[in-house]
Formats: structure tokens, C-alpha cells, sequence
């Protein structure tokens, strides 16, 4: 039996200096406008508009953020507070139908099943600008221009394919057997997927409503076109708003910015373990 | 013998057969999805279908009416809108090229085992989950051109002397949204292709070695042939996903100079928004429909030969 010889030159190098070049360079590629912003976020009027630049500011003020979040013209607590009440309700509706539907796909087999998929494959390939005009004219002969349930219902339009494609890999990966068993002892279907198959998809159920929670905090477009009163925008809208009003107030802006990011920054954290797993798990049957 | 076929008769014997009953649980499971995708993506793709075939522009109610064809053929014959294909052909390419690379490498380097690797990946895959209109304001400050970052940076490296406006360059404007679209999506395929690594058995790796096998060798011997299914479907989803995506370049520069960054999507908004002009936005976003479709079915010939072959 041969034994495998020892690193290499190559393998040193790599393993090496190559390694944590890349690395620092991959950090402070993606690090470096966050850093930027975050900086911009304490800094004065003054210290932002200053030639040459000022990169440090001179103390951690946070009126910007104060300003932007106490603002009569763009109330920031007032945005936090839409975009948290739609995209929960949009995580916990689509969840809720997404796991229905998931079940449904992965464990009965009935006409028009592969059709069925292949739609929600297809629905992700979607342009959302296909859905604006139509959608519109649809809320607004709804009297739903304005309120949380046009911009709810139209997140449902992206985050509700992708959740069933999702929990489909998840469920099947759950053995039959379980079920077949629950059932045996007297579980009806909905009682064996609520006791014995959610437990076990948790992780992955809990992904993918994460997924719907960050994927609506971020929309844009709906946001936009379904509101017209201040006090109804969302984050995002808010962020656009406020860029429309006169001159740019970067150092708002940036405390804005800041104030946007943060949650979906600390749901991520939690996510990106689960989303490499559920990822390779979907990945690999393609 | 009597009380034996009592018992053995069917008590309650159920309405419908066992296989009628799953079929018909099956069928409502299915309802909720079916009302909230019918709702919100089925009967406003429809919807779109009719309002292409009207004459619709909100500030000329009195135009209104039913053209056919008619906004097709202006289409076939808007040079803006055979620009804005070209636009999005570069904007794709420029952006899913880059991504891929960037990310294959992001990918190899997080799959290595170092000392504060989890915090390393939560740093480097952020630009991906935070929203796209954040995305653009962070880079719209960056490519300012009095205060930005970009200048400043490059002047002080000696590269260049004069600022630069980079949003509002015929020239620079493409490149400069490609280069913020690449730093929001490198993460995407890191994800992506990090999951694949660690799916790829070890031991591979421990046979090729003990065999012979160079780090290159056994990069493409084994890495490449083992990632191919995730890279083309992460690829293919990302095409798709790059052209239909319109928040960057709305934000950042609406399209403009001079359509110098208007893509296909884009362009379809602009037209609802600043002409108001919802049947020609319809005609459009039905183009782009049918574009994905061809894209759609040709990516799923694609998958169906890879399954075929392994």
C-alpha cells in the first residue's frame, strides 16, 4: 500500500500565503463599503462634505441617526415599523402555505404533480416588473392601494415559490416510515405532519421563513408603486423616498442605511448555516 | 358463525375509497398556494397579457382603447428597446462572469479550515442578504464624484488625477453598476458553490493524493466534474435572475445617461413610471416573459442531459 506523500510546494503555497491573501482581500472587498457607510453614519454635515476627505469622524455622534429616525418628512421609526409588520406577515402566511403545499407535493402522488412543480420552478424566472402594472390596476379596483395587505399579498408572488421548492427537498428527505407509523397508531394526516414531520423539518422550515422574512424586508418595487402615503413605506421605499427630497442627506441616509441593514444582518447569521446545508441538500438532486 | 359476519361487515364503511380520500387531501393542501399564486402572479400575468393589447396611458384616458398588435409592432420598431437588449446582454454577462469567479474563489477559500472561519463567511456572503435599494445608496455615495470614496481612493494611489463622475459617464455608468451588481452577488455564488464543496466525499481527495495527484489535478479531476451540476444551476438561476433585475439600476442611475445603463427591465419601468404609459409597460414585460420561457426551456434541456449522463 502506497502512503500519500506530503505537502507540497503547491499545497504550502496555497495552504499558505494564498490563503490568507485571498482572505483578507475577500474580507475587505466585501467589508469596505459597509465600513464606508457606517463611518459616513456618525460624521457631521461638515465632515461629510470636506475636501479632502475626512474618513474618521471626529466623535460618535448619533444624531444622524436620531435625526433620521425621529424625521417628520421621513419618519425611519415609522419605516422600521411597516417593513417589520409585512415582512412578519409575510414570513408566517407564506410558511403556513408554503408547508401545506410542500407536504402535499412531497408526499401524494397525484395527476398534474410534476406540472405543479415545474410552475413553482417557473415563477422564480419571473421578471417582477411583469407583475407592476397588472398588479396595480388589481389593488386599486380592490380599494387596497395604501394598506399592508396589497404590499403582503404581492410579496407572496416571489417568496412563496421558492419556499414550497424549498420545503419539498426537506420533506422528502424525511423518511415515510415515521409517518406510516403515526398514522398506524391512529394520527390522522395533518395531525402525523404537524407531530411527527415538522419537528423534524424544523431547521429547514425555519430557513425558509427566514428567507420570506428577508426577501420582503428587502422589496423594492411593490413597496413603491402600492403606497403613496409617507406613513405607509417600508424601509426600502423609505430609503428611496428620501433620496428624492432635495439634496441627498448622506449622513441620514447612512444612519438609514445602517438602521435597514442591521436585522437581516443578524437573521443571516443564524441563516447561513442552515441555507449551506439546505442549498447542497436541494443542489444535489438539481 | 352469524356473529362472525357482523364483525367482519364493514362498520362505517367510508364514503370514498382510501385512494379518493389522500388524493382529495392532497388537492387541498393545495388550495392556499393555489389562491395566493393565482391571485398575485396567475391572473396579473394574464391581466398583463390584455393590458398589452390596449392602448393604456394613464395621463390620456382619452386614447384608451384596444390596438391589437399595435404595441408590438412599435416595439419591433424602438430602437430603445433593441439598445436596452444590448444593455441587458452586458449587464449579465459583465455581472455573472465576474460573480461566478469571484464567488468560485470565495467559495474555496471559506471551505478551508482556519481559525475564525464562521465569522469570516457572515462577513463576506452580507452584500447578498441586505436590500438592493441599500446596495445602490451605499455605492451611489461611493462613486460620488466630489465626496465618494472611489475618487478619493484612486486619486491618492496615483491612478488617476481628475474625479471622475462615474454614474453620470456614458462610458463609466454601465461598468460602474456591473461593478456594484458583482459585489452584491459574489456572495450568492460562494453560497452556492461552498454548499457543493462540502458535499464532495473527502475521501476522493485522500485516493487522488495517495495516487499522485498535483492540488491542480485534483481541482479539476475532481473539484470541477463534482461542482458542474450546482454551477449550472446557479448559473442559469442567476442569468435569469441579473436580467429580470431592475432595483440597482433604477436606484442608482434610472437607466440614464442617455439609456446608457437601460436594460430590458428596466426600461419596462421607466415606462410605467415616467410615461405612464401601462400598455406599452405590458408589451414589454411580456417580451421579457417570453425571453425567460425560451431561456427557461433551453436551461431545462440542459439539466435533463446532465441527469441523463451521470
Amino acid at each position: 500500500m502506497r502512503r500519500a506523500p506530503g505537502r507540497d510546494l503547491a499545497e504550502r503555497v496555497l495552504g499558505g500565503p494564498v490563503l490568507w491573501l485571498g482572505l483578507a482581500a475577500l474580507t475587505l472587498f466585501a467589508m469596505l463599503p459597509f465600513v464606508w457607510v457606517f463611518l459616513a453614519s456618525f460624521k457631521t454635515r461638515a465632515e461629510l462634505y470636506a475636501t479632502p476627505i475626512v474618513y474618521l469622524p471626529a466623535s460618535l455622534s448619533v444624531a444622524n441617526y436620531v435625526e433620521a429616525w425621529t424625521s417628520k418628512l421621513t419618519p425611519f421609526s415609522r419605516f422600521f415599523a411597516n417593513s417589520l409588520w409585512v415582512s412578519s406577515v409575510t414570513m408566517v402566511a407564506t410558511t403556513l402555505v408554503s408547508i401545506l403545499a410542500g407536504y402535499a407535493l412531497a408526499r401524494f402522488r397525484f395527476a398534474g404533480r410534476q406540472t405543479f412543480l415545474l410552475i413553482f420552478l417557473a415563477t422564480q424566472m419571473f421578471p417582477a416588473v411583469l407583475l407592476i402594472a397588472p398588479l396595480l390596476s388589481q389593488w386599486y379596483a380592490l380599494g387596497l392601494i395604501d394598506t399592508y395587505q396589497a404590499l403582503i399579498y404581492s410579496n407572496f408572488s416571489f417568496t412563496v415559490p421558492f419556499t414550497v421548492w424549498m420545503l419539498v427537498g426537506y420533506f422528502e428527505s424525511i423518511p415515510l416510515e415515521l409517518e406510516e407509523s403515526a398514522m398506524l397508531d391512529g394520527c390522522n394526516r395533518f395531525g402525523a405532519l404537524c407531530r411527527v414531520v415538522l419537528p423534524l423539518a424544523a431547521p429547514g422550515v425555519a430557513a425558509t421563513a427566514i428567507f420570506a422574512f428577508v426577501a420582503s424586508w428587502s422589496e423594492l418595487l411593490f413597496a413603491i408603486t402600492f403606497t403613496s402615503q409617507t406613513e405607509m413605506r417600508t424601509l426600502s421605499a423609505g430609503l428611496l423616498f428620501m433620496v428624492g427630497q432635495y439634496e441627498i442627506q448622506w449622513g441620514q441616509l447612512s444612519a438609514g442605511v445602517i438602521i435597514s441593514t442591521v436585522p437581516v444582518a443578524i437573521l443571516f447569521t443564524y441563516l447561513q448555516r442552515h441555507l449551506i446545508q439546505g442549498l447542497s441538500a436541494g443542489a444535489v438532486k438539481g | 358463525m352469524a356473529r362472525e359476519a357482523t364483525l367482519a361487515a364493514p362498520v362505517a364503511r367510508p364514503l370514498l375509497s382510501r385512494r379518493a380520500r389522500e388524493l382529495l387531501t392532497g388537492y387541498l393542501y393545495l388550495l392556499p398556494v393555489a389562491i395566493a399564486l393565482g391571485g398575485t402572479v396567475l391572473f396579473p400575468i394574464l391581466k398583463a397579457m390584455q393590458m398589452s393589447l390596449y392602448n393604456h396611458v394613464l395621463i390620456k384616458p382619452q386614447e384608451y382603447g384596444f390596438v391589437g398588435l399595435a404595441n408590438y409592432a412599435r416595439l419591433l420598431h424602438d430602437d430603445v428597446f433593441w439598445l436596452t437588449l444590448w444593455n441587458s446582454f452586458l449587464w449579465v454577462f459583465g455581472s455573472v462572469s465576474f460573480q461566478f469567479l469571484g464567488g468560485f474563489a470565495a467559495a474555496l477559500l471559506l471551505h478551508q479550515a482556519f481559525r475564525g472561519r464562521s465569522l469570516v463567511r457572515t462577513l463576506t456572503l452580507l452584500p447578498w442578504i441586505i436590500p438592493g435599494v441599500v446596495v445602490a445608496l451605499i455605492w451611489e455615495f461611493i462613486y460620488q464624484p466630489n465626496y465618494g470614496l472611489l475618487n478619493d481612493v484612486l486619486s491618492r494611489l496615483g491612478v488617476m488625477t481628475e474625479r471622475v463622475a462615474w454614474l453620470s459617464s456614458p462610458v463609466l455608468a454601465m461598468p460602474a453598476v456591473i461593478l456594484t451588481n458583482i459585489w452584491r452577488g459574489v456572495p450568492f455564488f460562494a453560497i452556492m458553490l461552498l454548499a457543493g464543496l462540502q458535499a464532495i466525499p473527502t475521501e476522493l481527495y485522500e485516493a487522488a493524493r495517495v495516487d499522485g495527484a498535483s492540488v491542480t489535478q485534483r481541482f479539476w479531476h475532481i473539484t470541477v466534474p463534482m461542482l458542474r451540476p450546482i454551477i449550472v444551476v446557479a448559473t442559469a438561476t442567476r442569468i435569469v435572475w441579473t436580467f429580470n433585475y431592475a432595483d440597482l439600476i433604477f436606484v442608482m442611475t434610472s437607466g440614464g445617461p442617455a439609456n446608457a445603463t437601460q436594460i430590458t427591465s428596466t426600461y419596462t419601468l421607466m415606462q410605467a413610471y415616467s410615461n405612464l404609459d401601462f400598455g406599452y409597460a405590458a408589451t414589454l414585460s411580456v417580451v421579457l416573459l417570453l425571453i425567460m420561457l425560451g431561456f427557461t426551456i433551453f436551461y431545462l434541456r440542459i439539466t435533463r442531459g446532465l441527469e441523463s449522463t451521470t
